[in-house]
């Protein structure tokens, strides 16, 4: 047993170097990376998705079937719970940007959870863009709303002395950065450290029904039979992942319609 | 000595998820019909603390 054990820890260095995203061609800074291909097949399966919602929805407005029926209970979801619950009354003006990023977020995080495949946000370029994406719009929304001078200078509250407010306009401007690192930084952290922990179990049940099919011994039949609960394990693991690529998904719609919110919001 | 400092992180993860808990499990008491809203903020709560732990859990085995 014990070296079963050895074989795994041999084993993670590969595991992790798996999750790394390689380059069809190209390299990884400039190119068309698995993760990007992955990505793109995330985005046609959404839109593939979505136009047979449409075409279903064609000549009527109640829907029919599970799928019609679950694809607008999704969208119903973000709306309610997400757009008018954060942003009040403007939000039917960022509804579409914000149901878009929800929907590819979900959808490349539901792609890694297919065996063999991987996340298409398994890779700090992708979500980092998404993070870009999200944080531009929020800067651009509260620019058009405040001008571009009184955007900036509504980062600090009003009606502070000034001395302190130029300490806590430097401090908003850094915290306004972060986010863009956090928000980024987060989805990748959790579909990353997710895959690995999938990948060690699998592994796992591998190495300790290997000795036994090798060999049929009464010490080998024990450690096949641990292979169970690390299947067991793996299965259980796997079920978190599918609720936690969902709830990725909407922390990530949630934070930006917050931040939204706080780039509209006048006065503090 | 990663292993070390991936489980000084989850010491500080497994507070705070606790704290959110205990909290979440207090008001429910107090006020049972605000459950569906507060379990959405424990979640939330949990999954920004969860972070936490998984970015150290990738900086330590990076």
């Amino acid at each position: 047993m014990g070296d079963a054990f050895q074989q795994v820890s041999d084993s993670m260095g590969e595991l992790i170097e798996s999750f790394f995203t390689t380059p069809i061609f190209g390299d990884a800074t400039v190119g068309f990376t698995i993760t990007t291909f992955y990505f793109l097949l995330a985005c046609l399966i959404m839109l593939a998705v979505i136009f047979a919602y449409k075409r279903k929805m064609e000549g009527t407005l109640v829907p029919h079937g599970v799928f019609a029926n679950g694809v607008e209970y999704l969208i119903e979801y973000i709306r309610d719970d997400v757009c008018k619950g954060t942003l009040g009354d403007t939000w039917k003006q960022h509804f579409p940007f914000l149901a878009t990023v929800f929907l590819v977020v979900m959808f490349g995080n539901y792609v890694g959870m297919l065996p063999t495949w991987k996340a298409g946000t398994g890779t700090t370029g992708v979500t980092g863009a998404l993070a870009l994406m999200s944080f531009i719009y929020f800067i651009y929304v509260g620019m058009r709303k405040k001008g571009v001078f009184g955007y900036i200078k509504s980062l600090a509250p009003a009606g502070l002395a000034a001395p302190i407010a130029a300490v806590v306009w430097v401090i908003e401007l850094f915290s306004t950065f972060l986010r863009l690192i956090t928000l980024a930084v987060r989805l990748f952290c959790n579909m990353f450290a997710g895959h690995v922990v999938m990948g060690v179990f699998a592994i796992m049940t591998t190495t300790f029904v290997q000795p036994m099919l090798m060999q049929f011994t009464l010490e080998n039949m024990g450690t096949g039979a641990m292979s169970i609960l690390w299947m067991a394990l793996l299965i259980l693991i796997y079920v978190v992942e599918l609720l936690v690529a969902f709830i990725q998904a909407y922390i990530f719609t949630l934070l930006s319609a917050v931040y939204v919110q706080l780039a509209e919001a006048e006065g503090h | 000595m990663n292993v070390i400092g991936y489980g000084l992180c989850v010491i500080g993860a497994a507070l705070g998820i606790a704290i959110a808990a205990q909290g979440v499990a207090n008001s429910m008491a107090r006020q049972p019909e605000v459950e569906g809203r507060l379990f959405t903020l424990f979640i939330l709560a949990s999954a920004f603390i969860e972070a936490l732990c998984l970015i150290g859990f990738v900086v330590s085995i990076m």
